[in-house]
């Protein structure tokens, strides 16, 4: 697939059971802006990344991908990347970042192929390819999570707090490398994280979500330069302005 | 060498103990380790015990393959059909909860005296145990690892065969190795108990003739045959799951 699709998430609602987690949410994602979401835990930022990936049915509004109106999982158009990594343990780095592939009932050779490319992506080229996961550290484990979902070659990247259990310097070498992808695959990205600063470092936009049942309480525009990652933007005094103004929202909502 | 030390001495130190049992003696016509090998080694060399050992591992494999064939399935079918397993759970409960032996008698009545009734108390033996832990095995599924591959639009049959099976293997492989020493554990009890064949039935002969250099080289030879089976079981384990070792 080529180029990068916008998501229209229009009116969006939904009830487990007694709790409403979402209510009425309207976002445009355009395409290949990179979007964070945040908000307070249990605001439903999670619920409603897996509305868009299809995992979680809504029970009002609709979600369109691209051209397509999410009805269940499996869309090709989008991947998910998972906090908790979620990759086979009995498998091998080379063959988790095959498997998306696999279900898709793609041959031998071509995953195989895509696997190989998108671990060099991801910098986990050569020896790696037959670790297990066990053997990996966690942000190796979730450089193998992004590059089984890049591997499908999708146009947007779903991610769930992808950095959220990495430790610190990592974490940062991860938002890099992610930021350098996301610059060279112009791909629209979806992150929902409850880092201030990573929402700011990473995106374009950050939309807060208000406390549950949750509704989009505010949009951020982050107009800071790019490419950050090679700018030392964390260093720069609008860098420090914008986390302040997004906590002092979060603070004024509590 | 050290290691060699660490295994070396519980073996001596049985050894020396046997020893000193039979010179005591504990009870009439002892044997002593020497007296075991050296029957052991008659009885292999008249092929009474071959042919025995023959007999017995027709019935284990009968009734163990029996167990494997019916109860991984079973197990698997439990785990994901959610009512099957909480009625079936309760079942398998009770089986493990009975003492199996109990059951013997039922057998017999059943099947007659035959290699049959052997097989069938084997599998009663080991079912429960490999089916419980294949069950077990698929609730342990992570939800997440189902969720990931739903995310890639895995049908019904992709989530069994590449997420379930593969989450529930160290289980199922457990229950397994738990199963055949159950399973060995049945055979005896049931050719001591009610069949006249295999190595049961050379343990009563040697018995009831008083050679009892010959009984203890029988339980001797049996000892060793499970426990190579369970060694063999193992290592297969190791190497199915090596990716465990990490």
């Amino acid at each position: 697939m080529t180029g990068p699709v916008g998501i229209a998430i229009e009116g969006v609602s939904k009830r487990f059971g007694a709790v409403q987690a979402l209510v009425d949410i309207d976002i445009h994602v355009k395409a290949g802006e990179f979007l964070a979401l945040i908000g307070p835990s249990g605001c439903g930022k999670t619920t409603l990344l897996k509305c868009v990936s299809g995992l979680v049915a809504a029970d009002g509004g609709r979600i369109v991908v691209g051209s397509r109106t999410v009805t269940g999982p499996g869309g090709r158009e989008a991947s998910l990347v998972f906090q908790d990594f979620a990759l086979l343990p009995w498998a091998t780095a080379r063959e988790n970042a095959e498997f998306g592939l696999l279900l898709r009932g793609a041959p031998a050779a071509e995953r195989t192929a895509a696997a190989r490319q998108a671990l060099a992506k991801v910098g986990l080229a050569g020896s790696f390819e037959d670790a297990y996961p066990s053997q990996l550290s966690g942000g190796m484990q979730q450089r193998v999570g992004l590059a089984r979902a890049l591997a499908v070659n999708p146009q947007v990247l779903l991610m769930d707090e992808p950095f959220a259990s990495i430790d610190e310097q990592t974490r940062r070498i991860l938002q890099d490398d992610l930021l350098r992808l996301w610059s060279d695959e112009r791909k629209t990205v979806v992150l929902v994280t409850h880092s201030m600063e990573e929402a700011i470092y990473l995106s374009d936009r950050v939309v807060v979500l208000s406390p549950r049942p949750g509704r989009v309480h505010r949009a951020l525009d982050v107009p800071l330069p790019r490419p950050r990652e090679a700018l030392d933007v964390r260093a720069s005094a609008e860098f420090a302005r914008l986390v302040d103004e997004l906590w002092q929202i979060l603070k004024k909502m509590q | 060498m050290k290691r060699w030390l660490l295994r070396g001495t519980p073996l001596v130190a049985f050894l020396a103990l046997w020893q000193w049992a039979a010179w005591v003696p504990v009870s009439f016509n002892f044997p002593t380790p020497w007296q075991t090998l050296v029957a052991l080694s008659e009885l292999l060399g008249s092929g009474a015990l071959l042919q025995a050992t023959a007999t017995s591992l027709q019935s284990l494999v009968l009734g163990f393959g029996a167990a494997m064939v019916i109860g991984v399935p079973l197990g698997l079918l439990m785990g994901v059909v959610r009512g099957v397993g909480r009625v079936a759970r309760v079942y398998l409960d009770l089986l493990i909860a009975l003492p199996s032996a109990a059951l013997i008698p039922l057998v017999i009545l059943s099947f007659g005296i035959s290699i049959v009734s052997s097989a069938v108390i084997i599998f009663v033996f080991s079912v429960p145990f490999i089916t419980m832990n294949a069950y077990g095995g698929v609730r342990d599924t992570r939800p997440r690892l189902v969720e990931m591959a739903r995310s890639f639009g895995a049908s019904w049959g992709k989530l069994f065969t590449r997420i379930v099976v593969p989450s529930a293997a160290p289980m199922i492989l457990a229950g397994l190795r738990l199963g055949l020493s159950r399973a060995f554990l049945g055979l005896i009890v049931a050719e001591l108990l009610l069949s006249p064949f295999g190595l049961g039935k050379l343990i009563m002969i040697s018995r009831s003739m008083f050679e009892h250099d010959k009984m203890f080289a029988t339980v001797l030879w049996t000892l060793v045959l499970s426990g190579v089976a369970l060694a063999v079981l193992a290592r297969v384990e190791t190497r199915l799951l090596r990716w465990r070792a990490g």
